[in-house]
């Protein structure tokens, strides 16, 4: 092994840490996604409940509040493609760290017996890191374009939310809490957004 | 890099010592590797860890072609042991390990496939190692639950594992016990503390006092041989084990 591939090695071996930490980290978020998109659930359930009593009044609140169910129930799903994904992130960076270990072992191996086949085995198992990485590469892809589809989906959530409130006012006597109401619901929304917002800053994307 | 020292030979027929390594980090055990070679195969007994695998590898190769390291032989279970089985692996996917049937399911997690590991009974078995017949010696409980030795009745030499160790201080790295009474100083704590059933010593020192023993190689420390073959057996016998200070 050269005194560069060492390096290299060396190096790498912070850097799959690091992943691994950053995967745990954006592993919590989602889950604190997918805790506030059921809340949501709940809330939308009692808000449909809430445009019933209102009546008329409230028809179109409660047509917001249905889909606002169905919004919740969609991200939920899009979370657990990105847990789904998070999963396999962990099981390839656990991979890496332990190739990384091996080649460092076999390099040296090599190094002490240069005319072993270690240097074979040892070209080996690096075309193997190689191919380990690609993957991790690919399922950080796959996670950053999951990311931006729940992006999406939040977004249509905010209009939803929006729109409820502008239909809370006028829900005559109801007005009041279904104002406080369609309030929840945009604050929630809004915290959803800003984990999101933190899951697309994540250095396990940005590289920095 | 460990040094190698053939202790035995008869033709294709060796056992040669993986010692001492001077750039090995203090705060791992020192361990002694074995290499048994019969008919172009060979076993290794006792690999090592995984961190000195480039100084045992690389000790070996200058004896033997590691790819052709038809078996490993674990005495037992521990990390310094076989933690190195997934590293030997990649140059012979083929290789076979040994090892009691206690820790056929916990081994693996250092690597190796279910066709891997061929599962000791707790009675013992032979090996045969291109026609030459190296038998498994039960040592239960010394200190492993799931322990075993290997006999080589040609070679009339004893791998002992864990029994007969010695921790000893890094200027006193000679291959052989030279003076037992000196040596065994650094042995007694070692058994008293790791090996944890009088009873099971017992039944060892009788079952290996019906071998003819030359050598006995434990994987820590130095070689007996010759009359402090029988010395330690003796002194092991009388030893009480299993106990803690304070």
């Amino acid at each position: 092994m050269t005194t560069t591939a060492v390096a290299t090695t060396t190096r790498k071996v912070p850097r799959a840490g690091v992943d691994l930490l950053r995967i745990v980290r954006i592993n919590e978020e989602i889950k604190r996604v997918v805790s506030v998109s059921f809340k949501i659930n709940i809330m939308a359930l009692n808000a449909i409940f809430l445009a019933k009593r209102a009546g008329t009044a409230a028809l179109g609140f409660g047509v917001l509040s249905n889909e606002l169910r169905v919004f919740s129930q969609d991200l939920r799903n899009c979370m657990e493609s990105l847990t789904d994904l998070i999963h396999g992130c962990v099981g390839e960076v656990s991979i890496v760290l332990q190739d990384i270990r091996f080649t460092r072992l076999l390099g040296e191996a090599a190094q002490l017996a240069p005319k072993s086949a270690a240097p074979v085995i040892l070209a080996q198992r690096e075309a193997e890191n190689d191919m380990h990485a690609t993957k991790l590469a690919q399922l950080r892809n796959q996670l950053k374009r999951a990311l931006e589809d729940a992006f999406q989906i939040v977004e249509l959530g905010g209009v939803l939310a929006k729109s409820a409130k502008i239909e809370a006012a006028y829900g005559q006597s109801f007005a009041a809490p279904l104002a406080q109401v369609s309030g929840e619901f945009d604050g929630i929304v809004e915290e959803i957004r800003s984990s999101l917002e933190s899951l697309r800053r994540s250095a396990f994307f940005t590289g920095h | 890099m460990k040094i190698t020292e053939t202790i035995f030979q008869d033709g294709t027929h060796k056992w040669v010592a993986i010692v001492r390594d001077p750039d090995k980090p203090n705060f791992l055990v020192d361990t002694n590797e074995y290499l048994v070679t019969h008919g172009g195969q060979g076993m290794l007994l006792d690999p090592g860890g995984a961190e000195i695998f480039p100084a045992v590898f690389s000790a070996l190769s200058s004896e033997f072609d590691p790819s052709a390291l038809a078996a490993i032989f674990a005495s037992h279970q521990d990390p310094d042991i076989c933690s190195s089985l997934a590293l030997w692996l990649e140059f012979n996917p083929k290789m076979r390990c040994y090892v009691s049937w206690l820790w056929n399911s916990f081994i693996p997690h250092f690597g190796g496939t279910a066709e891997t590991f061929i599962s000791i009974p707790d009675e013992g078995m032979d090996i045969n190692l291109a026609g030459l017949t190296l038998r498994t010696v039960p040592a239960h409980y010394l200190h492993s639950s799931g322990n075993f030795n290997l006999y080589d009745k040609v070679a009339k030499i004893l791998f002992s594992g864990d029994v007969g160790a010695a921790l000893l201080p890094v200027e006193q790295n000679g291959l052989f016990v030279e003076d037992f009474d000196k040596h065994i100083r650094h042995a007694e704590g070692f058994h008293r503390r790791w090996m944890g059933s009088n009873e099971a010593k017992r039944r060892w020192c009788e079952r290996v006092s019906q071998l003819e023993i030359d050598m006995l190689c434990p994987q820590h420390g130095a070689i007996y041989r010759g009359a402090d073959v029988q010395r330690f057996i003796s002194w092991f016998d009388d030893l009480q084990v299993g106990i803690v200070k304070g």
